[in-house]
């Protein structure tokens, strides 16, 4: 009879006592012990870890020392003087534009292919995804002896005639970062690939039909139907793969530590170095600092942009 | 997507998927070929009766079904919460958590890494479990209050009105009715625990508490210079993810695409 909707507020008491004082307060009094469990667990554990880290990183500590020097803005100071910050900044930049453009690219077409009624699609797609549950650490090693002199990219230059191209690529500070790029590229294109499959089934046919009709062409259609249709996936991409520029590490500090010469310095590898090998916990904390604001800054502007223009 | 008529432009479809698809197999391709160097099978025999490897993939079994536990038991009752019930301020509790939605691990590293130090928690499975499910958790919730509020409101009602208690209506209503999101959770939580790689790296020093994603590194100490065993230790690192992804591929790719959109 009255009641509605557990969260709507007027349901009348129709039963005596403590029940009918819950039931005017929509069904459920109160949902907060349902919720509480998760929330002290996440906001405890991860915003008391955020404030302690805002608060180290006004210390000159190595972690263990029972007392620590406070330095007030020191690290902070130090870490704009220094050109491995900012070579690390450049570093994740850089990998952000070029891994996310050339997924973007390979997952749409590889998608748009398979929509388009090509055989053993099903065992295609299997072998662009494996990539994507595979642990980087486990296949850290595999890169390193692909990228090595005698390794598989040269011998596949040289089989095609581009044998000059041809030179330890991780040990070469030019090309040590997209070197690293590519494995980027090949981990995460399935993910890609699957979202925009996803989206491509939801478009209308009937869209692509009144295309067709109109004599558009094949690029055409993908150009002006096809990417326009998944544009909410490509934003959640951008998201997906800002952050996941900013929280790279395990193929960095696995495939080339960094190096040579800092040249694949991420600001995560460097956190890592700073703070746990060379127990400048401080340091570390600060630059951790700049990488909690670059994250919420780039989550919250991507996020607008979404909002304008799914609005406009 | 492409309108192919013709037989010619078919085949050129097919071949250019083919090129594009070539280079995702070339890596484990090269893993294969490199384990079975040197002395072939043997490398496997070898890895194997160094007798780690059951140690470190019981570990990684600990830590995800751990995490998965936290995060499966955490977000489902809290979705529930944030979902059907009435609970005062409560978009401010929801944006509070997914605030840490985008946090890198690396940034709790300092804290975590003094915190579990004075706690005596070095060295345990517990470090890595607590933060890995707290990292975890924001984005579960998001997923399954999207979810929950998908479930019609009437259903609940129908039980209320049946007499059931909230914990039975949660029970017996709303659980079943989640299974598919459910999954989705699972696998998107069993593949970051399974190949997470920092957290384990800063807080298991101690071997016969390591997870799997240290394992190359094992080797690299015990065989410096032979490839050949790091790769063999890889390939059966590689297997059972290999394995429960063709045998799962539908909930893996749910699960991972839902993790890529809200």
């Amino acid at each position: 009879m009255t009641t509605t909707s557990l969260t709507t507020t007027t349901t009348p008491g129709r039963t005596a006592g403590a029940a009918g004082r819950s039931r005017r307060h929509g069904t459920h009094l109160n949902g907060l012990p349902w919720i509480l469990p998760a929330f002290v667990f996440v906001v405890g554990l991860i915003y008391y870890s955020v404030f302690y880290t805002g608060y180290i990183s006004t210390l000159d500590w190595d972690g263990l020392a029972p007392t620590a020097k406070a330095v007030g803005l020191g690290n902070f100071t130090k870490m704009f003087a220094d050109p491995v910050f900012w070579a690390a900044l450049r570093h994740t930049a850089v990998f952000y534009v070029v891994t996310f453009t050339v997924q973007t690219a390979l997952g749409f077409v590889l998608a748009a292919i398979m929509h388009s009624r090509v055989r053993l699609a099903m065992l295609h797609k299997v072998v662009i995804f494996i990539p994507t549950v595979l642990a980087p650490a486990t296949m850290a090693p595999v890169f390193r002896l692909i990228y090595a002199d005698d390794g598989m990219a040269n011998w596949i230059l040289r089989h095609v005639g581009l044998g000059s191209l041809a030179h330890p690529w991780l040990a070469d500070g030019n090309t040590a970062l997209p070197a690293l790029m590519l494995i980027t590229v090949w981990q995460w294109t399935g993910l890609t690939f699957i979202l925009y499959y996803a989206a491509m089934s939801q478009i209308e046919p009937e869209l692509l039909e009144a295309a067709r009709l109109d004599r558009a062409g094949n690029l055409r259609t993908l150009w002006y139907i096809v990417w326009p249709g998944c544009r909410g996936t490509t934003v959640s991409l951008a998201m997906l793969g800002f952050i996941g520029a900013l929280k790279t590490f395990d193929i960095p500090y696995l495939v080339t530590t960094g190096g040579p010469y800092h040249s694949t310095e991420f600001l995560g590898t460097y956190i890592y170095r700073m703070g746990i090998r060379q127990a400048h916990i401080g340091y570390a904390a600060a630059i951790s600092i700049v990488l909690l604001v670059l994250a919420v800054a780039g989550a919250l502007i991507i996020g607008r942009a979404n909002r304008k223009g799914a609005s406009a | 997507m492409f309108e192919v008529r013709r037989r010619s432009s078919r085949v050129i479809l097919q071949l250019v998927l083919f090129v594009l698809t070539v280079p995702f197999l070339l890596p484990l391709v090269q893993m294969v070929i490199g384990a079975l160097g040197g002395i072939g099978w043997r490398n496997f025999v070898v890895v194997w009766d160094t007798g780690v490897i059951p140690t470190f993939f019981r570990n990684s079994a600990i830590l995800a079904a751990a995490v998965i536990a936290i995060v499966y038991v955490l977000s489902m009752t809290a979705s529930f919460g944030f979902s059907k019930l009435r609970i005062f301020g409560k978009e401010v509790y929801f944006w509070l958590m997914l605030a840490a939605l985008t946090l890198p691990e690396v940034i709790l590293l300092s804290p975590l890494f003094v915190t579990a130090t004075q706690l005596h928690l070095y060295n345990t499975l517990t470090a890595v479990v607590l933060p890995l499910a707290a990292l975890q958790l924001p984005f579960a919730i998001l997923l399954t209050r999207n979810y929950f509020d998908g479930i019609p409101t009437e259903l609940i009602d129908a039980g209320r009105i049946d007499g059931a208690s909230v914990v039975q209506t949660f029970w017996h209503i709303v659980l079943p009715l989640t299974k598919p999101i459910a999954s989705a959770v699972v696998v998107l939580t069993l593949i970051n625990s399974w190949n997470s790689y920092l957290l384990p790296l800063v807080f298991l020093q101690d071997r016969s508490k390591q997870v799997v994603t240290l394992l190359p590194q094992f080797f690299v100490g015990e065989y410096t210079n032979d490839q050949t065993k790091i790769l063999a230790a890889a390939v059966l690192t590689a297997i059972p993810t290999v394995l429960a992804y063709v045998l799962m591929q539908k909930n893996f790719e749910r699960g991972l695409s839902a993790g890529a959109l809200k």
